[in-house]
């Protein structure tokens, strides 16, 4: 399958990555995960992904930063934002900077999934 | 003089029954029930919140798990203050249960180090708490010896303190660390790590512990024993195999060096290139993983093996045995042609097949220590290694094991040369998922496929597998395995763990299903099958073929690969229990939700018993309930306290009323009162029972003269002798409680329930004793209450003529159906006992009752 959507997920704790990478591959997604945005901001430069779950809090650049990073350099990119933050004010914050999406944690995979659906099917 | 002798009497009966006054009014003592229940609620829908998210079906993290476990945690502490406080510290022990439980969870949330400090450890003292100290393998063991009293050998433990000491003692922290960043560790640097850490100099403290642990050994078992010296990682026997993986050294002398030797052998094995692959494939950040090492006499074994308590052809009846001369190593190796026993579990333990192997090779321990592979002398290699009754015993011990840990097991076992059975190993087994294979697959739709290989061989893991057989020679082949081949080998090794994410079955001339390798194949779900006698000889380097080993373990091997072959690629799909970190963290729910005191009636029901939070708070519970019932048996105290009011009703029952709260209408300031003015709904539905038409007789049942006899000889029960009573059943009631206890002519009921609208929180007690007649008719009278009661859902327990009911955690309705059956049968059995003169009364007027047919 060389149409499948390829998905990043980033969050500094590996069992949501590795979570999230079995739940979506089984979808058919190709999915690659980083402990890090800065990890993964470079793996960007070497191929495309159509889509960014991605953690709020994480040491040095964070999910806001990456997401204006994101936004600038591959504006074709959905990002759908996860916190164990929940509170309205960084909510407002991740949709003012255009995420498709935004989950508190724990998420339930089920509708994660639906909202990756929806974003990618828009494209 | 004799009034104090029987104060002093009646107080040691009182201490020795646990009863005592309370200073706290029974109102205080309520209010502290309710807050018990109150915390404890809290706490189980948190528990429930976690089991619903740790499940699989939710994305966490450990932040997650931390609020959620703090909230827990305070809950339940709350729930100890009151239950404490309620129950006059009577359970003291029980802080200390949840101080243990608390930290073992604490230290998992964190990440943190063993609980015990010392360097080494005997397993009779090793407790239930210790796994992460003593690894996953020792705990088993030790818990196998120590609770199930199983013949499993002496041994020490060399804990996961010991390892820390060493790795921080040689700085070794940063070179582990380092492996474990990198996403492909390179074999140089595991190989530089596993020669430093067999250099190390052992600290000093640990090297001492080992040589007195030595000495202890001497003295029980003579200067001329040997050890076996193993591994027992963090997780290892726990949730993962890790068959094979780390270094096992058999008959190590009773010499310090040589055990410290051997010691720093298996601990260097974690970092062996073999180690870090496997742990890299289950998704573990390799170098995060310590080890206890486990030093066990060693069985001068004249046989042993292995017992899988459920075999992989998953017949849940059956038990399969492997057995060979010497020692193990040649069935975990897979190195011998054993020989394969299936054990009927239903049926006797009849052996209902046996294959008796060529058993070529065998493994015997050396005198001046080592082992060494001979070959088997003539007259044995046919002869079975283990006789009937050894079988039987056998697998009488393993059904024992899987009973006591709930799952089917891997147990390994050795005979000595006296024909004394050992245990030597017992972990879980990893059980196959069904595969949706299509049974008809290989006929039907195949019949113009050619057939290279049918039915040969046992079934290690089902599937389908196709590709090009890789004919493995020698074990430096294995590098160049190619991606998506069929490994074809003589013998099977735990080696292959290196290209299990690529292989696409296996097949191998020898070995068995309990070796090593099956186990990983069963991890890995690579369609495997082993002992097929000739593989490498029947397939070709190099050509293309499709193997199928479908769900009865039938095994066919067809030429080429063909693509139509339904469930073709198909192994099981990977599953979030896959996840290293997922089941570690979910690990955390084991010293939380199982809940082993399950009957309060039984004897485990003990502080002791408490293993988990769930326990505990099954355990506050019930004791609270109990606390209550017991402070009610005070009630006639409380009428001098309380306003006490007189319950008219068109029946002479006699009824006083101590309200605590809400059990009667607001309006009632008067000395008695109507059936009306009862707010207390548990005791309105007794009463209604009671009052059901036709069942309460005002005719005395006539007593026969023995009967008599024995109504005047009897001496009334010690706990209703109180003077101040007679003529008086008293009932405390709240609106949603009511402690009713009633004394009809000789004897004497209990009933305590506790109804709101939070299921959980509802109980039902119920207590019946004595009676007028010979024992004979009222142990009938017992049982009649039991066989109605058994219809209703109740725990039993009786004893002579006393009987004591329980039912708990059910509905509103059903509580109020069961306390109105109560109240009828309060009044059917009032003067019963009299008219059970057989055995067959008994059932004759249970039937009758529970048909609502009350006529005697």
């Amino acid at each position: 399958m060389s149409n499948k959507h390829t998905i990043m997920i980033i969050d500094d704790e590996k069992i949501v990555g590795d979570m999230a990478k079995l739940s979506l591959e089984q979808e058919g997604y190709e999915v690659e995960t980083f402990l890090n945005a800065e990890s993964a901001l470079s793996r960007l430069k070497d191929r495309p992904f159509d889509l960014i779950v991605t953690d709020y809090k994480m040491k040095g650049i964070d999910g806001m930063e990456l997401l204006k990073i994101v936004r600038q350099s591959y504006p074709t990119i959905k990002v759908i934002m996860i916190t164990a933050f929940a509170n309205l004010d960084t909510a407002i914050e991740a949709l003012r900077g255009d995420v498709h999406d935004f989950f508190p944690k724990p998420v339930k995979i089920k509708e994660l999934k639906a909202s990756i659906r929806r974003a990618l099917n828009e494209q | 003089m004799k009034e104090r002798l029987s104060g002093f009497l009646q107080s040691v009966l009182n201490t020795l029954r646990g009863r005592r006054s309370s200073p706290l009014p029974f109102e205080r003592l309520f209010e502290l029930f309710r807050q018990v229940l109150e915390g404890n609620n809290k706490a189980i829908e948190l528990i429930t919140d976690m089991g619903d998210t740790l499940g699989g079906d939710y994305l966490f993290d450990i932040t997650y798990i931390r609020r959620v476990y703090a909230e827990l945690s305070e809950a339940i502490r709350g729930s100890l203050v009151n239950f404490e406080a309620l129950t006059l510290q009577r359970y003291s022990g029980l802080s200390e249960a949840f101080r243990l439980i608390d930290g073992q969870i604490g230290r998992m949330i964190n990440d943190a180090g063993p609980s015990v400090a010392e360097p080494v450890i005997f397993y009779e003292d090793i407790t239930w708490d210790m796994t992460s100290a003593v690894g996953g393998k020792n705990a088993h063991l030790a818990e196998l010896k120590n609770n199930l009293k199983l013949s499993v050998p002496e041994a020490f433990v060399i804990t996961m303190r010991a390892f820390e000491e060493l790795i921080q003692q040689n700085d070794l922290a940063g070179r582990i660390e380092h492996i474990g960043k990198e996403d492909q560790c390179q074999d140089s640097e595991s190989g530089e790590l596993y020669e430093r850490i067999m250099n190390a100099e052992l600290p000093t403290d640990v090297d001492d512990a080992i040589g007195r642990a030595i000495e202890r050994i001497k003295k029980r078992c003579g200067e001329h024993c040997f050890l076996s010296v193993r591994s027992s990682a963090e997780e290892e026997d726990g949730d993962y195999s890790f068959a094979g993986q780390f270094e096992t050294v058999l008959n190590v002398p009773l010499e310090r060096t040589a055990v410290t030797n051997a010691y720093k052998k298996v601990v260097a094995s974690l970092f062996s290139p073999r180690s870090i692959a496997y742990q890299q494939q289950v998704g573990m950040a390799p170098g995060r993983l310590k080890m206890a090492v486990g030093c066990m006499v060693m069985v001068d074994s004249l046989s042993s093996g292995v017992v899988y308590t459920s075999p992989p052809s998953d017949d849940r009846n059956e038990l399969l045995v492997t057995a060979a001369w010497g020692l193990g190593t040649a069935i975990v190796d897979g190195s011998v042609n054993a020989d394969l026993f299936v054990i009927d579990k239903a049926e006797g333990l009849e052996i209902r097949e046996e294959k008796i192997g060529t058993k070529e090779s065998m493994f015997v321990a050396l005198e001046e220590g080592g082992i060494v592979q001979t070959k088997t002398p003539e007259g044995m290699r046919t002869q079975p290694s283990l006789m009937p009754s050894q079988l039987r015993e056998l697998a009488a011990l393993s059904m024992q094991i899987e009973l006591y840990y709930k799952k089917p097991q891997d147990v390994e076992w050795a005979v000595d040369k006296s024909r004394k059975m050992f245990i030597l190993q017992a972990r879980p087994l990893r059980m196959q998922n069904k595969i949706k294979v299509n049974p008809a697959f290989s006929d039907a739709m195949l019949h113009d496929k050619n057939i290279l290989m049918r039915d040969r061989g046992t079934a290690v893991q089902r599937g389908i597998g196709t590709g090009r057989v890789f004919v493995l020679r020698h074990m430096d082949e294995l590098s160049r395995f190619p991606k998506g081949a069929i490994l074809v080998s003589k013998y099977d090794s735990s080696n292959f763990i290196r290209i299990m994410p690529y292989v696409s079955a296996i097949l191998t001339d020898t070995g068995t299903p309990a070796s090593h390798m099956a186990s990983l194949c069963r991890e890995f779900r690579v369609p495997t099958a082993v002992n097929t006698k000739d593989a490498t000889a029947v397939l070709r380097h190099g050509q293309e073929v499709t193997v199928a080993i479908d769900d009865d373990g039938r095994i066919t091997v067809y030429d080429g690969i063909i693509h139509t072959m339904p469930g073709a690629g198909y192994q099981n799909p990977a599953q979030m229990e896959d996840i290293y970190e997922y089941r570690k963290k979910r690990y955390i729910l084991k010293h939380i939700v199982p809940l082993n005191l399950i009957d309060p009636l039984r004897d485990n029901f003990t502080v002791a018993g408490c293993k988990t939070l769930h326990d505990l708070l099954r355990f506050m519970h019930e004791k609270s309930v109990m606390e209550l019932v017991e402070k009610a048996q005070y009630g006639g105290k409380m009428v001098a306290r309380h306003a006490a009011v007189r319950l008219n009703l068109p029946i002479p029952a006699g009824i006083i009323l101590i309200d605590i709260g809400g059990g009667l209408a607001s309006s009632t300031a008067a000395h008695s009162i109507s059936f009306d003015q009862v707010a207390s709904e548990p005791l309105r539905e007794i009463i209604q029972g009671m009052l059901y038409p036709g069942i309460w007789r005002s005719d005395a049942v006539a007593l026969k003269a023995n009967d008599f006899m024995s109504s005047i000889m009897r001496m009334p029960d010690i706990m209703t002798d109180n003077s101040a009573l007679v003529g008086y059943n008293i009932a405390i009631v709240s609106r949603e409680y009511v402690n009713l206890g009633i004394r009809f002519g000789y004897h004497f009921s209990t009933i305590d329930c506790y109804c709101s609208d939070t299921d959980r929180n509802n109980h039902i007690y119920f207590r019946f004793a004595g009676g007028a007649t010979d024992i004979t008719k009222r142990s009938r009278r017992i049982q009649l209450i039991a066989e109605i009661l058994k219809a209703y859902g109740f725990s039993i327990n009786t004893k002579g003529d006393i009987i004591i009911c329980r039912i708990s955690n059910i509905g509103k309705g059903t509580i109020m159906d069961i306390l109105n059956q109560l109240g009828r049968l309060l009044s059917y059995t009032r003067q019963m006992d009299a008219m059970l003169h057989d055995d067959g009364a008994v059932r004759r007027y249970a039937d009758k009752f529970l048909a609502a047919d009350y006529a005697l």
